[in-house]
């Protein structure tokens, strides 16, 4: 008769327990932003990073349990280029109230999907983040919800593995939405009024070539 | 005789065959003057592939012999975000804007750049036949069968002068290889390098629009 012994059977559970865990893919998304060649606006702004915001993570069971670890790198992010787009940046977890600057901008995430090769038939590992920023002005009136969109991809390579990708994958979208937070911001309907009306921005000066 | 003749063609069937085609736009050498730089950048923006980094370095690293190659995510970090797949110039004319404009414009004309030259393409695999079976147990182990995949590189090189605002040339890259594994116990896999080939094309043919710098 074929019996099992303890002390193999534990082997084999922790063989087991590995290979299973193989299929999960956990990734503490991680990268360096450099600082944004532009135009300092003449504003003063607060960056509101919630601990929402600040904690984000994605988690994904089908086809395969991945989870994204997002909200150091992207508030790492927001900082970089809002600190580079305005004459002053002041960061809190919540909105301030009364505001000691003019603007106030809190983002939050509206949706995060990944897509793996085996999904697509393409030779890439794609991340969309959509964001919506919510612009109040110093009062805590609303001055726009500007919906930012940012995609990143990386190409599949040989014994690399999907932690990587997806990691390169969501560093690309983040650069890509500090791309759109520079050049789409003068443009956001409300804001270009906004930043008109205070004399810091004109329609025939554009903000970006 | 008929396995060495076998083990031949299957060899010679794993090279990979190379096709370059070049424009240039004048018959002289492009000039570099001594504190000027060259880059070389992959295109991004399409939504099917992404030409790969690696080829990027491949090709940068065959220049760097001759001349002064700025590695391409240093000179993207430097001018973020503005040669992000979302942000980076199609044409010459969004070049031209770029530097036209005043904080944009300096920061390009700090980092020295005086050629860009863009790759846009990739290699991906085009056909796959055949099959292997591999099975271990108490006795040993092995492979049997014979799998083939063919893969096919597809690369433009277009090289922009910043200094005169114009396209200095081009050189267009088509190669294609078939790679196999024969499973006769042990696998033996013979793989065709068509990246590397064509890496290998682009690099030689860029050096010659460049006048010698390096010595």
């Amino acid at each position: 008769m074929f019996r099992i012994r303890p002390r193999r059977s534990f082997r084999i559970l922790l063989a087991l327990a590995a290979l299973l865990a193989g299929c999960a893919t956990h990734v503490e998304v991680a990268g360096d932003f450099p600082t944004p060649v532009t135009r300092r606006l003449p504003v003063s702004a607060t960056l509101v990073l919630e601990p929402a915001f600040r904690a984000y993570l994605l988690e994904v069971s089908e086809p395969n349990p991945v989870s994204l670890a997002l909200g150091d790198s992207q508030a790492d992010l927001f900082r970089t280029v809002a600190g580079a787009m305005f004459r002053e940046l002041q960061v809190s977890d919540q909105v301030p109230d009364p505001a000691a600057t003019d603007l106030i901008l809190v983002p939050r995430v509206a949706e995060v999907q990944i897509a793996t090769p085996t999904e697509t038939q393409l030779q890439i590992f794609e991340v969309w983040i959509s964001y919506r920023v919510q612009l109040l002005d110093k009062s805590g009136e609303v001055i726009a919800e500007w919906p930012l969109a940012a995609y990143g991809k990386t190409p599949s390579r040989m014994l690399e593995s999907a932690g990587d990708a997806f990691n390169q994958a969501s560093i690309m979208a983040l650069r890509d939405a500090g791309a759109a937070m520079i050049t789409g911001f003068t443009r956001t309907p409300g804001v270009s009024d906004w930043l008109s009306r205070r004399g810091a921005w004109s329609p025939a000066e554009p903000a970006a070539p | 005789m008929l396995g060495l003749l076998l083990l031949a063609s299957i060899l010679a069937a794993g090279c990979t065959r190379t096709i370059i085609d070049e424009y240039r736009e004048s018959g002289r050498a492009l000039p570099l003057g001594r504190s000027e730089q060259v880059v070389v950048l992959g295109r991004r923006h399409d939504g099917e592939y992404e030409t790969e980094p690696e080829l990027i370095q491949c090709i940068a690293r065959r220049l760097d012999d001759r001349l002064p190659v700025v590695p391409e995510q240093t000179f993207i970090d430097r001018v973020y975000p503005w040669f992000e797949p979302r942000t980076a110039p199609l044409g010459l004319r969004r070049l031209q804007k770029m530097l036209d404009d005043p904080d944009v414009g300096r920061r390009l004309h700090e980092t020295g750049i005086r050629y860009m030259i863009w790759v846009d393409g990739n290699t991906e695999t085009t056909d796959r036949g055949g099959s292997m079976s591999c099975a271990i147990g108490p006795g040993g182990g092995g492979c049997f069968g014979f799998t083939t995949w063919e893969k096919t590189a597809s690369y433009e090189a277009v090289i922009w002068d910043l200094g005169e605002v114009r396209e200095g040339g081009r050189v267009k890259v088509d190669a294609k290889g078939s790679s196999y594994v024969i499973g006769v116990l042990a696998p033996i896999p013979i793989i065709a390098r068509v990246q590397n080939s064509a890496c290998e094309g682009l690099g030689n043919q860029l050096r010659e629009f460049f006048a010698a710098r390096r010595s």
